[in-house]
């Protein structure tokens, strides 16, 4: 086991971190789907499913609809400016022979779809699949698969982005893999983990323990780091989500194996850093190009289109080195300012000024209530104890 | 302001005894010609700075308070300080005649506390530019409970 060579932190280098740590928790607690909204998915997706099966089309009969992507993964994370969030599901259709066209079948949900008085007024064609809008809240979008016969690990067919041809993929596999990965325990370093403890559970800034894992958070901050890196870019040349989930959790999985980390906020930037180490440089028809394989079917190469668009070869790497530099950044800032300050610049104004309210709000209902103290080596804490001085009501006067 | 309430005025060797024994003064200080002066570290949460801030205190019966480093000028960008006295800078910690600080209190348990809350309002302004922290300005004080004139006037014997 590796532990990589960094100065030496002191005690309180390591509570400004688990304090950054767990407001980038707040952060995604704030973006990501509510339980509620999940549930209403759910609910959505499942009505979906059943309506689609008990249609008199053979090809659908025996379709099974599941979640992909971010909110099969639990990194869902609220678009900019946009009320609705993204679920993404598949509609696998498993009886369908492989002659069939995408066209085809596409058309055949449409269809269904359409039979149902109120699917009807909530249908919006997509290129690639159909998407019911529930307003204000989230849309669903299904993309129609068969199955690969030709996949040794059970994976499925999706049609390409000409609707010409089918196009190998395996979510079930890819979420498999991802929740193993997401379960990987990293190994912090143990005694100063300890002393952190003593002072997790205080109030007004308890530190957290990411409940959904680190891997999740960091590809829901990387994902949000991008839509605000790329906010006032129109070109299409962001990075797509599959392609930064798939790097960070290969970057995660290589960093946890191998490192023991001071903290959380180390296991996010260590995976940040090793993310491009698994991009591969191949050759497409004798000229030099890119990969990011799906690890879970043969020949999905979610690169794909940097090889014909050599700007998101650009865009990927630019936006990278500018998500290591802000999350270092973050690592090492020191002043609830700069802290805020860089965190807006990165993941927009609203989430971050919603997050550092709440914990100013928590400061300032404690001294109302003389609930508020100056704990040694902490500064402002609502626990009190026996070394612990209350801060006693006053007013600050002057200009 | 010797007789305000009931408890005598502690001395500054008592004051200076008692932020030597707090446990959260980080810090040494001077007692010397009547006037004690207090060095001592400051970072009023975790994600803040540590600020070094000098107390002054004599027995005119006004503790002083000075932020030594970081420079609050550079950091607040040409912005107006709030809740600070000017000339020299000093951060304004309670409100005057009102009996939140008097020389029968402790500095430890008064002054030392409102300088880290202070602190912590500080750099959440810097970031928001709303002082959260309340207050109240000139003018706003309510009426002394005696003649203060004459107050300020036994303060300075």
């Amino acid at each position: 086991m590796n532990e990589m060579l960094r100065p030496n932190l002191r005690p309180t280098d390591l509570q400004r971190r688990a304090q950054v740590f767990t407001i980038l928790e707040e952060i995604c607690q704030e973006l990501e789907l509510t339980d509620s909204q999940f549930g209403r998915a759910q609910q959505a997706y499942e009505a979906v499913a059943k309506w689609l099966a008990e249609s008199s089309d053979p090809l659908l009969v025996t379709i099974y609809v599941y979640l992909q992507g971010s909110g099969a993964l639990g990194t869902s994370v609220k678009p900019i400016g946009v009320d609705e969030f993204d679920i993404d599901l598949i509609a696998f259709a498993a009886a369908a022979s492989t002659n069939i066209s995408p066209t085809a079948l596409k058309k055949a949900i449409g269809e269904r779809l359409a039979e149902h008085g109120t699917y009807a007024l909530m249908l919006e064609e997509k290129k690639r699949c159909w998407r019911l809008n529930y307003a204000g809240d989230f849309h669903l979008d299904i993309s129609p698969t068969i199955s690969n016969p030709n996949c040794q690990f059970g994976g499925e067919l999706v049609p390409d982005r000409k609707l010409f041809a089918w196009h190998p993929t395996n979510p079930r596999a890819f979420k498999k893999l991802f929740d193993g990965r997401a379960a990987l325990v990293p190994k912090l370093l143990q005694p100063k983990v300890a002393m952190q403890r003593d002072v997790a559970s205080v109030e007004p800034f308890p530190v957290q323990q990411t409940i959904k894992g680190i891997l999740r958070r960091t590809v829901q901050l990387l994902k949000r780091h991008r839509d605000h890196y790329y906010l006032d870019i129109s070109e299409e040349i962001a990075p797509i989500s599959v392609i930064i989930t798939t790097l960070a959790m290969r970057a995660y999985e290589y960093c946890v194996k191998r490192h023991v980390f001071e903290d959380g906020l180390d296991v996010i930037v260590e995976t940040i850093r090793m993310m491009p180490h698994f991009i591969d440089h191949i050759y497409v028809d004798g000229v030099k190009g890119y990969a990011i394989w799906n690890e879970t079917t043969e020949g999905e190469n979610f690169a794909d289109r940097w090889n014909s668009e050599p700007a998101r070869v650009e865009a990927f790497y630019d936006w990278h080195a500018k998500a290591l530099a802000d999350f270092e950044a973050l690592r090492d800032l020191v002043g609830l300012d700069t802290i805020t300050k860089n965190m807006k610049e990165n993941f927009g104004d609203r989430v971050i000024t919603s997050v550092m309210a709440a914990r100013t709000n928590s400061v300032s209902q404690a001294r109302k209530s003389n609930s508020l103290f100056v704990a040694p080596a902490l500064g402002l804490s609502t626990a009190s104890s026996a070394t612990a001085t209350p801060v006693p009501k006053n007013d600050f006067f002057g200009d | 302001m010797r007789n305000w309430g009931a408890k005598k005025d502690l001395t500054l060797a008592q004051q200076d005894m008692f932020l030597r024994i707090s446990q959260i003064v980080k810090g040494n200080g001077t007692l010397s010609n009547g006037e004690l002066i207090w060095r001592f570290e400051v970072q009023p949460s975790p994600l803040s700075r540590t600020y070094n801030i000098r107390l002054e205190y004599t027995r005119s019966g006004t503790p002083d308070v000075f932020v030594e480093t970081p420079d609050l000028d550079l950091l607040v960008e040409n912005r107006p300080l709030p809740h600070i006295y000017n000339n020299p800078v000093r951060l304004c910690l309670y409100m005057p005649s009102t009996g939140q600080w008097c020389p029968t209190k402790r500095l430890d348990q008064t002054i030392v506390p409102w300088t880290f809350i202070w602190l912590y309002y500080f750099e959440e302004w810097l970031d928001s530019n709303h002082w959260k922290g309340g207050g109240k300005h000139p003018g706003e004080e309510p009426q002394p409970p005696c003649n203060r004139r004459q107050r300020r006037a036994l303060a300075h014997l």
